[in-house]
């Protein structure tokens, strides 16, 4: 699902990662994958210099990249950057994007949401999201997000916010990565899927359904053939008759019809006390307790 | 320096990787030995070194300096070391009545507003031409600081140090082709991992830097002949991510420390 959610783009993915695994590397991936569709790419870079993110890219691919420079200065301290952090707003980011010629199905990714959500509200942060989402200018926004620096609440938020959540881990296997893909469709239907992947250098993505270990499927073969009933001193098989008879056994404590009413039907002479008083006992019928010694 | 520790690492004084975040940290444990043979491995690389020294004073520096062979007074002299020395000049700061913006240690007076003034001191610092007194250029500028999760404690916010962080790696690794060394003393775990703290800030800056050394006891208790161990993580290098840990024990003694790998050490074999 993941090679789809690339190909295809639409609507806002989302892109988690934690100290453990990077996602930037999937990131480059995304942004070559839409400017091979023909697509608008504006990259708002705070995190990242443009070198990182958009490397090895061929010259028509370029013309169509716009890598808007928040770093090295994305709080303009400096006064060197073109777009910073404060200016993530829908306002700004539409005139941005309105502003370059001949805009087609124009693709917004972030790096990173971490470092805005740092210097927004949150909530306001939602509400810019989801009118970008809404605008009709933009078709797909990419963001990356460090789920470890943030509360487990906003990060909640976002993801629910966004159409496809990948978040990447790493795997056993040092070369590959597991990315969890999870997709909503407008209908409300969501699927989730686990690959295997990994980014080359000129961020190529090759995704794996599981890894290629060959000592573990013959493992399993072998443990399935062992039958515990051979090589035995005594026998532990049965033979037709004897199949036969066991299956007729009526067990203790299951009652059919029969036995059920045999049960309950008094028969004579069952049940019946008798009683022969001894020498020692004095039986008075008025007092019973007369005999006792009190 | 510890020869062992730059085997480890593939560099020496005369051929290191520049634009490189070096992050160290600690948990319940001393890692300020990594400071030391920083300090001194990059004085000997012919670098220019400024120093945010915000724990200690100079002549703690100066002397532990003396005992791994570099003399940090006739660094300072030559105009090759820059030393700013928080527990002094933190006085200057808070006894003044009027404080500007751009000082450096404005963040004692006003934590909320920023670490913007500690970043104009180290800009200046490390786009000063480097000409020392017999007109020496000295080779791509290093910040060092020891440490920086201290600022937490006086108030500033995680947010804040890693915007800091950020701008010092675009001025000095990216654009200056100089190298980055901090070190960062983290609490232990609790539950509340969410609350702003030592370990947000650390996974924060793991996640801005190259190269992650983390130093912790070792987990089977306290051992006479081994100090404790030592995490490297190789992250990233330019485009390509590495994510790559070794570990390793280290014992550290009067002129050094020695490094070795986990069953190894001579107390064993």
């Amino acid at each position: 699902m993941l090679l789809d959610v690339m190909q295809a783009g639409g609507g806002f993915i989302l892109l988690e990662d934690s100290v453990q695994c990077s996602a930037r590397g999937l990131l480059r991936c995304f942004i070559h994958a839409a400017l091979k569709r023909g697509e608008d790419v504006h990259v708002l870079g705070f995190e990242s210099p443009e070198t990182q993110v958009c490397a090895g890219l061929d010259s028509s691919s370029v013309q169509r990249l716009h890598f808007h420079k928040g770093f090295p200065d994305p709080l303009g301290w400096t006064c060197r950057s073109s777009f910073t952090v404060e200016r993530f707003t829908s306002q700004h980011i539409t005139q941005l994007i309105k502003d370059t010629q001949h805009a087609q199905a124009s693709v917004l990714v972030v790096d990173s949401l971490s470092m805005v959500l740092r210097h927004h509200d949150p909530v306001v942060f939602c509400q810019t999201l989801q009118e970008l989402r809404k605008g009709g200018v933009i078709k797909t926004i990419i963001g990356l997000l460090h789920s470890d620096l943030h509360q487990q609440g906003i990060v909640g938020i976002v993801c629910h916010l966004a159409d496809t959540v990948i978040s990447v881990a790493p795997a056993d296997n040092e070369r590959l990565s597991v990315a969890k893909t999870t997709r909503r469709t407008k209908s409300g239907k969501v699927m989730q899927e686990e690959e295997y992947f990994s980014v080359s250098e000129d961020a190529a993505l090759s995704v794996q359904a599981k890894p290629r270990q060959p000592g573990h499927v013959q493992r399993e073969r072998d443990v399935s053939e062992a039958d515990p009933t051979s090589n035995l001193t005594f026998n532990l098989r049965l033979s037709e008759d004897e199949r036969k008879a066991k299956e007729k056994v009526a067990l203790p404590f299951v009652f059919s019809q029969q036995k059920k009413s045999a049960l309950l039907r008094p028969t004579p002479g069952s049940g019946r006390i008798v009683y022969e008083p001894d020498a020692n006992d004095d039986v008075d019928e008025e007092d019973p307790d007369d005999d006792l010694d009190v | 320096m510890f020869p062992e520790l730059n085997s480890i690492l593939n560099s020496t004084p005369d051929s290191f990787k520049s634009s490189d975040f070096i992050l160290v940290s600690d948990r319940r444990a001393d890692a300020s030995f990594l400071i030391h043979h920083y300090l001194s491995f990059y004085l000997r690389a012919g670098c220019k070194v400024c120093f945010l020294g915000l724990v200690q004073s100079f002549s703690h520096y100066s002397a532990v300096g003396q005992r791994l062979g570099v003399s940090l007074a006739q660094a300072r002299e030559k105009g090759q070391l820059v030393f700013l020395e928080g527990l002094k000049e933190s006085f200057g700061v808070l006894l003044q009545d009027t404080s500007q913006e751009t000082q450096p240690l404005s963040y004692l007076r006003s934590p909320g507003a920023g670490l913007e003034g500690l970043f104009r001191f180290v800009e200046s610092c490390v786009r000063q031409s480097g000409d020392g007194n017999a007109g020496e250029s000295w080779g791509p500028p290093v910040l060092l600081i020891d440490d920086l999760s201290v600022l937490l404690s006086l108030g500033v916010s995680v947010g804040a140090i890693l915007d800091f962080t950020l701008y010092c790696q675009a001025t000095v690794c990216s654009e200056l082709q100089g190298n980055m060394v901090i070190l960062v003393r983290c609490e232990e775990e609790d539950a509340d991992d969410d609350e702003e703290g030592s370990n947000l800030l650390q996974r924060g800056l793991v996640h801005q830097c190259n190269l992650a050394l983390h130093v912790e006891g070792l987990p089977t208790g306290y051992c006479r002949d081994i100090h404790g161990q030592m995490e490297v993580w190789w992250r990233q290098r330019g485009e390509t991510i590495y994510n790559q840990r070794k570990i390793f024990h280290f014992k550290v003694h009067d002129k050094g420390a020695s490094f070795f790998a986990r069953g190894t050490s001579s107390a064993v074999l």
